[in-house]
């Protein structure tokens, strides 16, 4: 009997995944059709989402506010791209390299906040300078980045372009093994750790949570991603520029998209991906009034909206008296 | 070299007068405003269409200035009062965010009604020579002007009744309700005086060199480094930190290079947050 | 002059103190005594408007202040001083002596007469705050409050990390100022001081009001001096 429950409960969630992954497998053929602009713009919705995982594992579920999630994927696409054009090394190395290096960075990042106790305010600022000084050092270091003009990445498989279904699939593929990660972070003793640490960071030092070690554990894990992410974009756009990596273009909308999906929530960044897209769409005209629309997001949320779309749907259905869908396992946000 | 130094100075100036801007909100708030640099770049815009229209500079200057207060005060009134209710962390948190969303707006309002927006003060006449060095006379009168508004500051700070109240909510805010002091109040005259030290700025960046629309987050991030690096809430630290950061800035930038300078800014920041939290001259 | 009925007040929804009557006449000295937890500090944070009324008012001479922000009832003419003193660390014992006065100009003659209360405060006037000793900055936190002219002195544990001897002469200094005519309001621990100086006084209990009467009944009541007295 138990054991039925728990593999039941166990289903349940991993339920929401399997169902994304489900719309995502179906949505090239019934939708994009063949045009590149569609796939490179679902393309671009995927890439997000992906960094909103990442970014949710750091800020979502143990409050660190790292403002360098452009410059973690840079670290990634850069490391990439400047392996696969200076040496004859295969993708795949580059990707790993790139990934690895974000994830020692981001690592890195936690461990000293932790070391020096830093408050949100001194690891958002820090985090930013360490963003801003890794755009400047990309704009630099013109011989090995081609600075503003940016970097061409050789040796992409031409299937994997980001205006290609090849392209599409990737990422989609990545965006559910990231989304498999998180659940069974959640699901793990990470997770409720990283529970406890949001809810009551002291009580949970008491509990016996060494709330130091799972920071940087969730750093890590989640520059991982992060860094990932980038890498595989710059092999799949074939291009790359400091202005792909940096703040105004990733993160403030990274912050955003999470927020208004639902921080610390699994499908909250999916979910602000595709609105943020839908949005992204229809205000080509004028990049400046974007701007301004994510001003009036980023206030609107944090001020009326703090638990993002995710939870007040959850709330909603609990409230109308449907059965928790998924009972232990849940994570609310705030 | 004098030329460098002299340089790194009149920025610096400009440079003190940003952080402390900067640092009397966080003092008294605990918000870092992070719209700071558009509400300069807001000065600037309101000044140059007001010259455009063809008013007097000086007149055009006093309402950039105006202007930034005014939307100084509006966004105390506004987005800073559920700021307020919060404490601590959450405050703090919720402040960087509400001012990011609010720099957005401020920023992306006016680079579209004003994409070329600049403001550009040119003062006549030929260089002076200071210390051997010859100034062009816009970079003289930025100077002044900011040492003036800094003698000015200190006298109010130091020696007014209200300005030691200021005083009073930064060291102890429970303390200053108690002697009938509203720290309410002086939060929202304070947020309308750091916007008219953005408007200065403004000015006197316009009277060295063209100050355009787009210059905002820039301006946002080097008042940050300065309010770090003086101290957090320490206005003769931002000041200090200001003037030092600015000759650093001129220097780096004659032998290094401009991207290595805004490396060498921003590591002074960090280094001060991991070494010495509390800056120069914070407590 | 003080008049506090049916008060009650508390964080985070939970009551801490409930159903509270306190009367404090003009002139009189009037005590809170009650132990740790009995919610002294909450009702004083309560008058002094630090903290929100739950239910219940508050009201001097005939003006309601239930509810007002404490830098109104500072200006009214409550002057509370709090255990933690909330002095300005940074900033000379004189300036935070003339920041009492805020927002009149500091009045020489009563500067004076805090100087001749307390002359340690006049040999350090320009020492920092933040550097002084703990019965030091006990004195200044009384003087600071002097300086406003209140109506009214409400002071919360006044002998918090005071030697014995110091305690003792700064309860000799509020004898000074009853005599001089203050109307004075105190929550203390320690009995036998509290009620050497007050006229009336009241036992604060989980938070209700126990026992009131004058400082003679008080001290005669053999459950008071059981339980703080340590007398059978």
């Amino acid at each position: 009997m138990e054991r039925t429950s728990s593999l039941r409960r166990l289903g349940l969630a991993f339920l929401p995944i399997v169902a994304t992954a489900a719309i995502l497998v179906v949505l090239p053929p019934i939708w994009f059709g063949d045009s590149p602009y569609t796939t490179s713009l679902a393309v671009q919705a995927l890439v997000f989402a992906a960094y909103g995982i990442g970014f949710n594992l750091i800020f979502g579920s143990t409050n660190q506010l790292f403002l360098c999630v452009g410059a973690l994927a840079g670290i990634g696409g850069y490391g990439a791209g400047i392996l696969a054009n200076e040496t004859s090394l295969p993708m795949v190395a580059g990707v790993v390299v790139g990934t690895v290096a974000a994830a020692i960075v981001g690592g890195l990042l936690s461990w000293i906040a932790v070391r020096r106790s830093l408050g949100v305010i001194f690891t958002g600022i820090v985090t930013l300078v360490f963003s801003l000084a890794f755009a400047n050092l990309l704009l630099g270091q013109r011989d090995l980045t081609g600075s503003e003009t940016g970097l061409v990445v050789t040796g992409v498989p031409a299937k994997l372009g980001d205006d290609q279904v090849g392209g599409y699939y990737l990422f989609a593929g990545l965006l559910v093994v990231f989304l498999v990660v998180f659940r069974l972070l959640q699901l793990s003793h990470l997770g409720w750790a990283f529970r406890a640490l949001r809810d009551d960071e002291v009580a949970a030092e008491l509990a016996g949570v060494n709330v130091s070690r799972y920071r940087i554990y969730a750093a890590t894990i989640g520059s991982a991603m992060i860094g990932l992410t980038g890498a595989l974009l710059a092999y799949s756009a074939g291009f790359i520029s400091p202005a792909t990596y940096s703040f105004d273009r990733v993160d403030v909308r990274v912050l955003v998209l999470v927020a208004f999906g639902g921080l610390g929530t699994l499908l909250g960044p999916v979910l602000g991906a595709t609105v943020f897209a839908f949005l992204d769409e229809r205000l080509t005209e004028s990049l400046e009034l974007r701007e301004v629309l994510y001003g009036v997001f980023v206030i609107a949320i944090f001020l009326f909206f703090r638990r993002g779309v995710v939870n007040a749907v959850v709330d909603l259905w609990k409230r109308l008296g449907g059965r928790r869908r998924e009972p232990a396992v849940q994570t609310s946000g705030d | 070299m004098r030329a460098v130094i002299l340089d790194g100075l009149v920025l610096g100036l400009a440079f003190g007068l940003l952080g402390v801007g900067m640092t009397l909100v966080y003092g008294l708030g605990g918000v870092l405003n992070l719209a700071y640099g558009q509400i300069v770049v807001l000065a600037a815009i309101v000044a140059s269409l007001q010259m455009e229209d063809g008013r007097a500079t000086l007149l055009a200057a006093l309402l950039g200035i105006g202007a930034a207060a005014g939307v100084a005060v509006l966004l105390d009134l506004t987005l800073m009062r559920p700021v307020y209710r919060q404490h601590g962390e959450e405050r703090t948190l919720l402040g960087l965010l509400l001012t990011l969303g609010a720099a957005f707006v401020i920023g992306g309002l006016l680079a579209w009604r004003y994409p070329t927006g600049t403001l550009y003060i040119n003062i006549l006449g030929d260089p002076i020579s200071i210390i051997g060095v010859p100034m062009a006379r816009g970079s003289i009168w930025a100077s002044v002007i900011a040492l003036a508004v800094a003698a000015v500051l200190l006298l109010f700070f130091g020696m007014t009744t209200f300005g030691r109240g200021v005083r009073s909510v930064i060291q102890d805010e429970t303390g200053a309700r108690l002697v009938g002091i509203n720290p309410s109040f002086v939060r929202t005259v304070i947020f309308a005086l750091s916007g008219a030290l953005a408007g200065i700025v403004a000015i006197t960046q316009g009277m060295s060199g063209p100050l355009g629309v787009n210059a905002g987050f820039e301006l946002t991030t080097f008042a940050l480094i300065v309010t770090v690096v003086g101290g957090l809430g320490s206005v003769a630290g931002a000041f200090l930190a200001g003037v030092l950061l600015g000759v650093v800035n001129s220097m780096s930038a004659h032998y290094v290079g401009q991207y290595y300078t805004t490396i060498i800014l921003l590591g002074a920041a960090a280094l001060t947050i991991l070494i010495r939290p509390r800056g120069l001259l914070g407590r | 002059m003080l008049e506090v009925s049916g008060l009650a007040a508390g964080y985070l929804g939970e009551r801490v103190i409930d159903d509270i009557h306190v009367e404090v006449g003009t002139g009189e000295a009037v005590c809170i005594v009650g132990s740790n937890g009995a919610g002294k500090t909450t009702l004083f944070r309560t008058i002094a408007g630090l903290l929100p009324a739950m239910a219940g008012r508050v009201v001097l001479d005939g003006k309601d202040l239930t509810r007002r922000p404490t830098h109104r009832i500072s200006r009214v003419g409550i002057a509370y001083v709090p255990a933690e003193r909330h002095l300005f660390p940074a900033m000379t014992v004189k300036t935070n002596l003339v920041l009492g006065a805020y927002p009149r100009r500091p009045d020489s003659a009563t500067l004076q007469l805090v100087y001749d209360l307390f002359p340690r405060l006049h040999e350090r006037q320009r020492q920092h705050a933040g550097t002084l000793s703990g019965g030091e900055q006990q004195m200044l936190a009384v003087g600071r409050a002097l300086m406003a002219k209140p109506q009214l002195l409400m002071l919360d544990e006044p002998t918090t990390g005071l030697a014995p001897k110091v305690a003792q002469s700064a309860f000799q200094a509020l004898e000074g100022l009853k005599s001089d005519g203050m109307t004075l309001l105190i929550a203390e621990q320690q009995v036998p001081l509290a009620l050497s100086v007050a006229d009336r006084g009241y036992v604060l209990e989980n938070g209700r009001i126990r026992l009131s009467g004058t400082a003679e009944e008080l001290d005669q009541n053999p459950e008071v001096r059981r339980a703080y007295l340590g007398v059978a």
